[in-house]
């Protein structure tokens, strides 16, 4: 800011210049309750779980036992199979993203009546993950819908109970997150199809362009930002927002087959009451997001 | 940026409105309209198990055939749905009343009254949506304990604010860059001061974004889980997601009961998405649409 530079020269100038600092004053006042808050319930708990990763904390009283709180954190098995878990469930990411993009694709060709599709296609974004985690446990119940479905077919003795099974209850997780992420993408892939020029695509079509050459030279090369975007926030939810599906659906079961980190920290803590551990936990979790987190930023950045 | 930059002119439009490509063959439309009903049922699936679920008493539901309005009749015996709902709607309207309280000063000050390293402030404030709560779970949790705010709703509100307002910065920050510096400057001149300013120029000028904020941040608190279960230690003064999830949990509650409470919970989420669509799809995409 060129306070300096602006020396004033006659009255009238001078009354500017605390005009503006009457201005800068103001704007940190009135920036001051929304910094508060923040620091206060998020940058000062960020600095606590730094120090209580280093100490035996029950959460009344901790004693600082240093980086073998760590050594201790690294040969715990649970650790270890929640980082697995997370891991596993990345693989449902590209499900997360390749149908919306074909549902929004489909929505963009204005079939008749597609306003009243779009709003049905939606719809499952505004209810709670808890009550879509309740349906699905219905759906995979041994009683459930999967089952009616795999008898429909002709396959009357087979039976699933994929959340009662160690080997397929992540699967079924898997398959209710991308569920659940299919409202939220397909609004960003269609708002992103619906900035798509389409002289672009008649200019093509005109060239002898087929269709399935439209979209991929065309099409898809546009919409990169969009799926970058639509990336991001399906992994930021996939750490950190399937603890209702999990809390209602397995409570980290069967075993800890369905215990993701975010599991862990709340199992660890109010489980089994360790907070030093479950702190440390956060960090690790921060630190994987704030991976994530970069990522965003720079795309932010990049469009700029 | 350019995100939502244009106030109040384009607000009308549909974000997804685009020139209409052109028809395509008859037998084409029908295989994509098939298309579309074959993804409209797996999209209505939750809803229509909740429904039909709903309408069966326990018997029923575990025979696999019948229907009984019985769950419904019994529902407020089985689910404090009453109180549940009421405790949600205290803790939805409180927790967007302080972000929009906190967020809009803030977003005016970032914007216009820009201050010493106010753009390092501001980028430090935004990066703090990147913070998932498990992360800070344990200290969070011991803090707002050791405050004496678990009582009642107290912890669990100014948690919730703390969580929206980086993202409400973020968004009035960048929507009132678009309000033209002569119209401040208009005020202050005419003597408002810049209260008045913020509270008979900007605040006017919001509505829209003000509207994206609270859309957004009703469905996420309404539908939030981890919050409501840890912050509010009074079983009586359980939110409704809470309590859905709390009875499943514990996996002894009739199922077309719990049912019944999803769809009353799922309602006032699902008619305020529908009501105002296009806030929701602006606040998704914001920091991408041009």
């Amino acid at each position: 800011m060129s306070v300096i530079a602006t020396r004033p020269a006659r009255p009238m100038k001078a009354s500017r210049l605390t005009l503006r600092r009457r201005r800068q004053l103001t704007g940190f006042v009135f920036a001051l309750p929304a910094l508060a808050l923040v620091i206060g319930f998020i940058g000062v708990p960020i600095g606590q779980a730094i120090y209580y990763s280093f100490t035996s904390w029950n959460g009344l009283t901790s004693t600082w036992i240093g980086t073998a709180a760590w050594t201790q954190a690294f040969h715990n098995s649970n650790l270890w199979t929640a980082l697995e878990n997370n891991a596993m469930l990345l693989l449902s990411v590209p499900f997360a993203l390749g149908i919306p993009l074909l549902i929004a694709v489909l929505l963009h060709q204005r079939v008749a009546g597609w306003r009243i599709f779009r709003s049905i296609y939606f719809m499952p974004t505004a209810i709670s993950w808890v009550v879509l985690g309740l349906v699905a446990e219905r759906f995979f119940a041994y009683q459930g819908t999967l089952n009616s479905i795999i008898h429909f077919f002709g396959f009357s003795h087979t039976n699933t109970n994929m959340l009662g099974y160690e080997s397929t209850a992540l699967s079924a997780l898997g398959i209710t997150f991308v569920f659940t992420m299919i409202g939220t993408n397909t609004i960003l892939f269609l708002t992103g199809l619906a900035t798509l020029d389409p002289s672009l695509e008649e200019a093509a079509r005109i060239d002898g362009a087929g269709r399935w050459r439209i979209f991929r030279s065309i099409t898809l090369p546009h919409l990169s930002r969009f799926i970058q975007l639509a990336f991001v926030i399906t992994v930021i939810a996939l750490f950190s927002a399937l603890f209702s599906l999990i809390f209602v659906m397995t409570g980290g079961g069967p075993g800890y087959a369905t215990t993701t980190m975010e599991f862990l920290i709340y199992q660890t803590g109010f489980n089994q009451g360790d907070f030093g551990t479950a702190a440390l936990y956060g960090i690790i979790l921060f630190v994987l997001t704030a991976i994530v987190g970069v990522v965003q930023l720079r795309l932010i950045g990049s469009n700029e | 940026m350019t995100l939502l930059s244009r106030p109040p002119t384009d607000e009308r439009t549909d974000p997804f409105d685009a020139p209409t490509p052109p028809r395509r063959p008859r037998l084409g439309r029908y295989v994509l309209f098939a298309l579309m009903v074959g993804v409209a049922i797996i999209m209505l699936y939750p809803f229509w198990v909740m429904i039909i679920t709903s309408l069966k008493s326990e018997a029923q539901f575990l025979a696999g055939h019948g229907f009984s309005w019985l769950s419904w009749k019994t529902l407020n015996s089985t689910i404090p749905l009453g109180q549940e709902v009421l405790s949600s709607t205290i803790v939805c309207s409180a927790s967007i009343l302080i972000i929009l309280c906190v967020g809009l000063p803030a977003g005016f000050a970032f914007s216009k009254l820009r201050f010493r390293s106010s753009t390092a402030v501001f980028l430090a404030l935004v990066s703090a949506m990147m913070v998932p709560l498990q992360a800070i779970l344990m200290p969070e949790f011991v803090n707002v304990t050791k405050l004496g705010l678990t009582g009642g709703y107290f912890g669990a509100i100014l948690v919730y604010a703390s969580l929206g307002t980086p993202f409400s910065t973020f968004l009035f920050t960048t929507y009132f860059r678009g309000v033209p510096d002569e119209l401040i400057e208009a005020g202050i001149v005419d003597g408002l001061g810049y209260l008045g300013v913020m509270g008979r120029l900007i605040i006017p000028v919001a509505v829209p974004a003000i509207a994206t904020v609270t859309v957004l941040q009703f469905i996420q608190i309404w539908d939030d889980l981890l919050v409501g279960l840890l912050f509010i230690q009074n079983t009586s003064e359980r939110p409704i997601t809470v309590g859905l999830a709390v009875l499943a949990a514990g996996r002894t509650t009739s199922i077309p009961a719990l049912m019944a409470g999803s769809l009353v919970s799922a309602l006032p989420a699902m008619l305020v998405y529908l009501g105002f669509q296009r806030y929701l799809v602006k606040g998704l995409t914001m920091g991408i649409d041009r």
